[in-house]
């Protein structure tokens, strides 16, 4: 029969561990896991757009006023490129989400960038933090689980010798 | 006698299962609420931030619209208003879903105990 577990409320560091059987910790350290795996396929996320940011914020730094009227190829598709010349230096449209775009001055858009850098940073670090803690309580647990088998196998031994 | 209990057992295994899979869909649905809700803040944040004169696109299809600063933020604003809302009955729906699993979890276990002495006594 399947036991149907509360889970662990978010402040199991209050659970005294020395108290779950075997089972019971197995199952913790499932939980911890997978809220591992979170973490780290948030933090690859959070990186991949942290990349995003500081690339779209390089780019913004090659216009200066002296590119104005130069030649670039715009590219239609993934393939076909056709030539354009840039017109306005002084000026780029920015993706802010859900589908607003907003006109921003150089300076601006290099401020936009460097704030969304700093945010995504913030982010990373304060998951890092948590992952940390979560490691700390998942190592807490294997240790746990290693002594409770320790002691049951000695047990074993006395009653069988 | 024991299998009408077991028939009982089986409907209320599948009622169980059901309530599982409505929880799990509850549950997906208030996290994407929640990455809206923070991708709306930002751009609502954004938004705050410009200056008055400054131009605003939509994207609509593959297309850039031009839009009025003022119209934008109340938009935002609106849509805010309107996920807040939703989070709130997810919310409200999640909690429901909860006890609806609860009490299910406990007929099952009347139901599998009632079962087992029934074999015990046959």
């Amino acid at each position: 029969m399947a036991t149907v577990s509360s889970g662990p409320a978010p402040g199991m560091h209050q659970i005294d561990l020395s108290k779950l059987n075997i089972h019971q910790l197995a199952k913790l350290k499932q939980q911890l896991d997978q809220e591992l795996n979170v973490f780290q396929d948030s933090l690859q996320t959070l990186k991949m757009a942290q990349g995003k940011f500081v690339e779209s914020g390089e780019s913004v730094e090659k216009i200066t006023p002296a590119t104005k009227g130069k030649t670039v190829l715009v590219p239609l598709t993934g393939s076909m490129y056709v030539p354009g010349t840039i017109a306005d230096t002084d000026n780029v449209i920015i993706d802010i989400g859900t589908g607003y775009y907003a006109q921003k001055d150089i300076e601006g858009a290099k401020d936009y960038f460097k704030r969304k850098v700093d945010f995504v940073t913030e982010q990373m670090e304060k998951i890092q933090v948590l992952g940390i803690e979560k490691s700390k309580v998942r190592e807490a647990i294997c240790m746990m689980m290693d002594m409770k088998v320790q002691a049951q196998a000695q047990a074993q031994k006395a009653s069988t010798s | 006698m024991a299998e009408e209990f077991q028939k009982k057992w089986q409907k209320e295994f599948e009622i169980f299962n059901n309530l599982k899979k409505e929880y799990h869909k509850a549950v997906a649905q208030k996290q994407q609420l929640d990455s809206q809700l923070n991708e709306n803040k930002a751009v609502k944040e954004e938004l705050s931030l410009l200056k008055k004169d400054a131009e605003v696109y939509k994207l609509i299809g593959p297309v850039l619209v031009k839009q009025d600063l003022e119209e934008a933020k109340q938009n935002v604003a609106k849509r805010l208003e309107y996920i807040s809302k939703e989070i709130k009955r997810t919310d409200g729906n999640i909690s429901a879903l909860e006890n609806k699993q609860e009490a299910v979890t406990e007929n099952l276990n009347k139901l599998k105990s009632n079962l087992d002495s029934l074999k015990i006594a046959g």
